[in-house]
């Protein structure tokens, strides 16, 4: 009996502590129903959890500019990619056949080259921050593919057979494009779900700084569209973001390098303006779940891992 | 009893003290906001009573919104020679001095100065949307003697007309948004709302696209403009508790140098550099010469 009183009394207090935490009555209807569960089957995230989420894409985007910056990989130049504070025993990155050293962008255009080392700097950073911030518990670099993941979705997205972004100036900026506005729209989501009010602070100065570098990279290719419309630049970049928000399900949670009719302060939108904020139209950056930014990552609508990370997220956010 | 009827009956009574406990919160606040009235009238010496009520997130989101008028009206002035509509601007809103449209001399300077004034009059609109009536009218706000103090104090010359060319209003606009970023990376943390702290963040992401933006623009207007936007980042970090990166090529994005975070700012931080003063307790000046609307207008003590 006493085995009976106890099973009761966990029952009462685990509907009171749910009452308390969720006040709703759900809970209490699958109590009565007697199929209450004992315990949580699914892992409650943590910031921790969210926090290596981000240190994935960091990974990512600091191989990319380091490659294109330098011709090396991240912990070619030092920067740790191991699990915990181990600096080895991360991910391999699957580059174009010709190597790591060919992935270094002949650059043309001087000013491009200093924001590709810029934002290079900025990433690596991004990369170590986390992992400091994360300590023993950081993520390795998961298995990075820089190659076929641009090949696969310059196809979905009807830019051509294959891309390589490290070919040329505006390639690069390309490929930039592909990633930034995603990290805006990751730390935007995460934000709100963040319980440290420390972490979020950092997580809303990065999202801040992956802001900086979608404005810098749209305004750029812009610039080069503007110049030189027969390229096909600001065209490409509709392409991407169609693709983007064809991923995550919303088709129409991405906006491409093109121009606007707007009204301002008049009542008849006749003011051709461009896009170079990437926003809803409470001009509110957008917003992506996990699942929505993992869809984008791994190319697959349906969340299958691949794209630009062959084998998933490392960490409990796959 | 049956197992399910127990916890049916206990859970029905743990029902009733939670339902019982809200009532006592809500009563207790109640009380508390009765207690303050009377202290204020009869009893002033035995209840203690706090000379800076706390904070709330519409203190903050009104804030923002000062902000937002002021930028939306030299965005839509440079834009269209006219500022804020009389229902974008509220009930009570102060004039607003100076300002005129911008010479532009090709179509994607009108381009990029269409898109930001449509932004930020999108942010005044959503702010004033989600206030409702707790939304405070724009202050008055100035466009001349502002920029003409800026750019005294910064060292670049006895007056500073943004309005002149496209040159000088991205050099204007600089003047702006990394302060915007600051503001809401700052305000972010202090929001208790979720819903509002994704607005706030959204915008602040909007915000740091249009620094980038100007910020790219300056560097391909020249050194001169480069120049400019560093003497007022200059003297921005002396009002605003530094927090700034010099413009050049190879820093453009506005961040600390050692984790590549953006900077965030107090709301006194913030008041100092629009209000153009470094001194405690300021409640107007610079760009607000009546001070902002809304809790939140003076400068620290």
């Amino acid at each position: 009996m006493a085995t009976t009183e106890t099973q009761i009394l966990d029952d009462v207090i685990a509907a009171s502590r749910r009452r308390m935490i969720m006040m709703s009555g759900t809970a209490l209807a699958g109590l009565v129903l007697g199929n209450a569960p004992k315990a949580s089957a699914q892992t409650t995230l943590t910031d921790t959890d969210y926090l290596n989420f981000a240190l994935n894409l960091e990974y990512l985007e600091a191989e990319f500019y380091t490659l294109a910056s330098t011709g090396q990989t991240i912990d070619q130049i030092g920067i740790g990619i191991g699990a915990g504070t181990a600096a080895t025993g991360g991910g391999t990155v699957t580059v174009k056949p010709t190597g790591p050293a060919s992935c270094k962008v002949p650059f043309t255009i001087a000013a491009v080259s200093s924001y590709a080392t810029e934002i290079a700097s900025e990433e690596q950073k991004h990369v170590t921050f986390l992992r400091g911030a994360l300590g023993a518990s950081a993520v390795a670099q998961p298995n990075l593919d820089l190659y076929n993941s641009f090949n696969a979705a310059a196809a979905a997205a009807g830019i051509g057979p294959a891309f390589d972004p490290f070919a040329s100036d505006v390639n690069f900026l390309l490929g930039s494009y592909i990633f930034e506005d995603v990290g805006v729209t990751a730390y935007h989501g995460a934000a709100g779900l963040l319980t440290s009010k420390t972490n979020l602070g950092a997580a809303a100065g990065i999202l801040a700084v992956e802001a900086y570098h979608a404005g810098l990279i749209r305004t750029v290719l812009w610039g080069l569209d503007q110049a030189t419309p027969s390229a096909g630049i600001a065209a490409a970049t509709v392409k991407i973001s169609n693709l983007r928000a064809a991923l995550d399900g919303t088709n129409n949670d991405d906006v491409g390098l093109t121009t606007v009719q707007d009204a301002l302060n008049g009542t008849t939108a006749n003011y051709t303006a461009s896009t170079i904020v990437n926003a809803d139209s409470n001009t509110i950056a957008f917003s992506r779940t996990t699942q929505q930014v993992l869809n984008i990552v791994y190319a697959s609508a349906s969340g299958m891992k691949g794209g630009f990370f062959p084998n998933g997220l490392n960490g409990n956010i796959s | 009893m049956e197992r399910g009827a127990v916890v049916r009956d206990v859970d029905a009574i743990i029902s009733k003290a939670l339902t019982r406990r809200n009532f006592m919160v809500g009563a207790g606040s109640a009380a508390a906001l009765s207690a303050v009235g009377c202290s204020k009238t009869f009893q002033p010496m035995t209840v203690p009573t706090n000379p800076t009520p706390a904070l709330t997130d519409v203190d903050y989101l009104n804030f923002a919104l000062n902000l937002e008028y002021l930028e939306a009206s030299y965005y839509l002035i440079a834009a269209t020679g006219s500022g804020l509509s009389a229902a974008d601007a509220g009930s009570g809103a102060g004039a607003v001095t100076g300002g005129s449209m911008v010479p532009f001399t090709s179509s994607i300077q009108q381009e990029y100065a269409y898109e930001i004034a449509q932004d930020e009059l999108n942010h005044v609109r959503f702010l004033r949307s989600a206030l409702g009536s707790s939304a405070v009218p724009a202050p008055a706000i100035d466009l001349v003697n502002s920029f003409n103090g800026a750019a005294m104090a910064a060292g670049i010359g006895s007056t500073f007309n943004p309005f002149a060319s496209f040159d000088a209003f991205i050099v204007g606009a600089f003047v702006f948004e990394d302060v915007g970023v600051t503001a809401y990376n700052g305000a972010a943390p202090l929001l208790s709302s979720t819903t509002y702290l994704g607005a706030a963040a959204g915008i602040m992401a909007v915000e740091a696209y249009h620094a980038a933006e100007i910020r790219t623009l300056l560097l391909q207007a020249g050194s001169t403009y480069v120049g400019y936007a560093n003497q007022i980042s200059a003297l921005r970090a002396t009002l605003g508790g530094g927090n700034e990166t010099m413009l050049s090529a190879t820093t453009v994005v506005a961040c600390d140098s050692a984790n590549a975070i953006a900077y965030s700012r107090t709301t006194s931080q913030v008041l100092s550099i629009v209000y153009a003063s470094p001194d405690g307790n300021v409640v107007s000046g610079g760009f607000f010469p009546n001070g902002l609307n809304g809790n939140i207008k003076s400068t620290a003590a």
